[in-house]
């Protein structure tokens, strides 16, 4: 009887895991961001800071900007926007602003934005904020990873200037990597191959947007 | 004892087979049609060809929306085009979480529901989803002009408390069927006239309760209102409380046949159904925004039919399994009905854990869009 209980449990235990697993797997993307980030370093090499700038799709921005007084209407000026600007940055929090940072192979933390502030232009929103490092490190190969791990907002780069090295040594090479071009053709690619591979491959580095900068 | 311990196994391993075949399936429908075209970040599932394709049109639709919406403020037509894009993006994207397929589909194993039962679980949960969604634009956004940050928060709260009320119905489900499980693996004299003797006796227990909870209600009812109606009321619900605590016994035609009322299924709707889409809600701001608030309301509810017609696909699937199983084990004489009871007992178990997970944040579900 016992026996039996115990291996009720095992199997609910496998069951729920299955469901679960695939309850990861579920999640689509509802906003989409398009970003430009920047890299900033102190004079002596160290790294100090992400400077992003996330333009957000038309119908999240829509709704971000739901119920906010205006002087104008239809324009937004920085300050009337200064409010969301806030409840954004700190919503971000919770999902560590989607930023993943590793200085030779060591994880990297960030402390709270500062200078952030929201830009209205063309029916979008671009949020824009400054990600310290907690401590600032020197590293030869920093990565640095911009997704949202259970994949509610999608992020792509900006076509022109997607990443920029501010302050970083000549010698620094910078190397930019998406997911694929428009998050879909290459994962149809991905797919037919991961099935002929037998699925072992690794699709969570897949759509991240990676960025890595070797300094010798 | 080991005849009885080996009974029990097999029983278990089949009810067990087939919640996992019931999941599995689940997941690869999910894995199928949802739009993440990179699968999770852990588990690898082999998509490409013409599952790729469309991954790529689901993610196209949902961003058609928007430029559909832009499109009927000069020309009406457009519409028609934003209902069928909408209809589209509800049948793909019922394969995301938050529309309640593990929830229904264990509902429909755990409590013997029939498949038209299922459709119409599955229908009225996403009419009521809509429902919700235009409730919560048109009070936040329409009349009072709240701020996102104050919708989202009625997101997140409304959120919570679905995941406490799947935890609260899975809880129930596990207390009726619990009792029905470890009943049928009581008898464990292999003969079936003990076994029948027991329910009966059980019977004649039940039969007492529900006189007493009769009594009770009958007098509520005439304290209520003191009306003749009020007493007929309350009987008639008491009585469809009686065939649902009934199901703790063994099963006949009767109830197998899985007779209607709407009560029964009513708590089955309403926890799937309180938490809308965020989709859904981003769609109506949009619209809201665009001044054509009733296009995008119009956009929620064929949303809706296409999550209602996925949802009714899978809990579909479900009955059928659970008819399988159900065929299997009574060919096995005597172990039959502990396989069925460990079955219910296991689908009811998931309902629970299910409910937990999400609201302790162990399971990943469609988040608020807060940001």
């Amino acid at each position: 009887m016992w026996q039996s209980v115990k291996c009720l449990v095992a199997w609910l235990v496998l069951g729920v895991s299955v469901v679960l697993g695939t309850a990861a797997a579920e999640a689509h993307p509802h906003v989409w961001i398009v970003a430009k980030s920047e890299l900033i370093y102190a004079p002596d090499g160290t790294i100090t800071g992400v400077r992003h700038a996330w333009t957000f799709d038309d119908m999240f921005s829509t709704y971000a900007l739901q119920g906010i007084e205006t002087k104008v209407k239809g324009a937004y000026s920085r300050d009337e926007l200064a409010p969301l600007a806030q409840t954004n940055v700190e919503s971000l929090k919770e999902y560590a602003y989607f930023t993943f940072a590793k200085g030779d192979g060591k994880k990297q933390k960030f402390t709270e934005p500062v200078d952030y502030f929201l830009e209205y232009k063309d029916s979008a929103l671009t949020l824009h904020f400054t990600l310290p490092v907690k401590t600032p490190f020197k590293a030869r190969q920093l990565s640095l990873e911009v997704f949202d791990p259970t994949y509610f907002i999608d992020f792509q780069f900006a076509e022109k200037e997607p990443v920029k090295l501010v302050g970083a040594a000549a010698e620094c090479k910078m190397q930019f990597e998406r997911p694929n071009s428009d998050g879909t053709a290459a994962a149809q690619k991905l797919g037919e191959q991961n099935f002929l591979d037998g699925g072992n491959g690794n699709f969570g580095m897949m759509f991240a947007n990676k960025i890595t900068v070797d300094c010798p | 004892m080991t005849l009885i311990a080996s009974r029990v196994m097999r029983g278990l391993a089949v009810s067990a087979a087939v919640l996992a075949a019931v999941a599995v399936l689940d997941g690869a429908v999910h894995a199928l049609l949802a739009q993440n075209p990179f699968g999770a970040p852990r588990t690898a599932e082999p998509q490409g060809g013409i599952f790729g394709w469309l991954l790529a049109k689901q993610s196209e639709f949902y961003r058609e929306i928007s430029q559909a919406i832009r499109a009927a403020k000069s020309d009406g037509s457009a519409v028609w085009t934003l209902l069928a894009i909408s209809f589209a993006y509800g049948i793909f994207h019922a394969a995301g979480p938050g529309h309640g397929k593990a929830v229904i589909s264990s509902y429909m194993v755990a409590n013997r529901e029939t498949a038209r039962r299922g459709i119409v679980l599955s229908f009225a949960s996403a009419l009521m989803q809509s429902l919700v969604a235009v409730a919560i634009v048109g009070i936040c956004a329409w009349l009072l002009n709240a701020t996102a940050k104050t919708m989202c928060g009625a997101e997140k709260a409304i959120e919570i408390a679905s995941y406490a009320l799947i935890a609260g119905f899975g809880a129930r489900l596990v207390w009726l069927k619990g009792g029905g499980f470890f009943r049928a693996l009581q008898p464990a004299r292999p003969a079936l006239a003990m076994a029948g003797a027991q329910q009966h006796d059980h019977d004649q227990h039940d039969h007492d309760h529900r006189g007493h909870g009769h009594d009770h209600h009958h007098r509520h009812a005439y304290d209520d209102d003191g009306h003749h109606h009020g007493h007929d009321h309350g009987h008639d619900a008491q009585h469809v409380h009686d065939e649902h605590c009934g199901h703790s016994h063994g099963p006949t035609p009767a109830e197998l046949a899985g007779p209607g009322g709407w009560r029964r299924g009513l708590s089955a709707i309403f926890t799937v159904g309180i938490r809308p889409c965020s989709g859904a809600i981003l769609v109506l701001v949009f619209a809201l925004a665009q001044g054509l608030f009733w296009a995008g309301v119009a956009a929620t509810f064929v949303m809706g039919l296409g999550t209602a017609i996925t949802v009714a696909a899978i809990a579909l699937v479900a009955v059928s399994a659970r008819g399988v199983a159900e065929r299997l084990s009574a060919a096995r004489d005597g172990g039959g009905m502990v396989i069925m009871r460990g079955l219910e007992f296991a689908a009811a178990s998931l309902v629970l854990l299910f409910g937990l997970g999400l609201l302790f944040g162990y399971v990943a579900a469609e988040r608020a869009t807060c940001l």
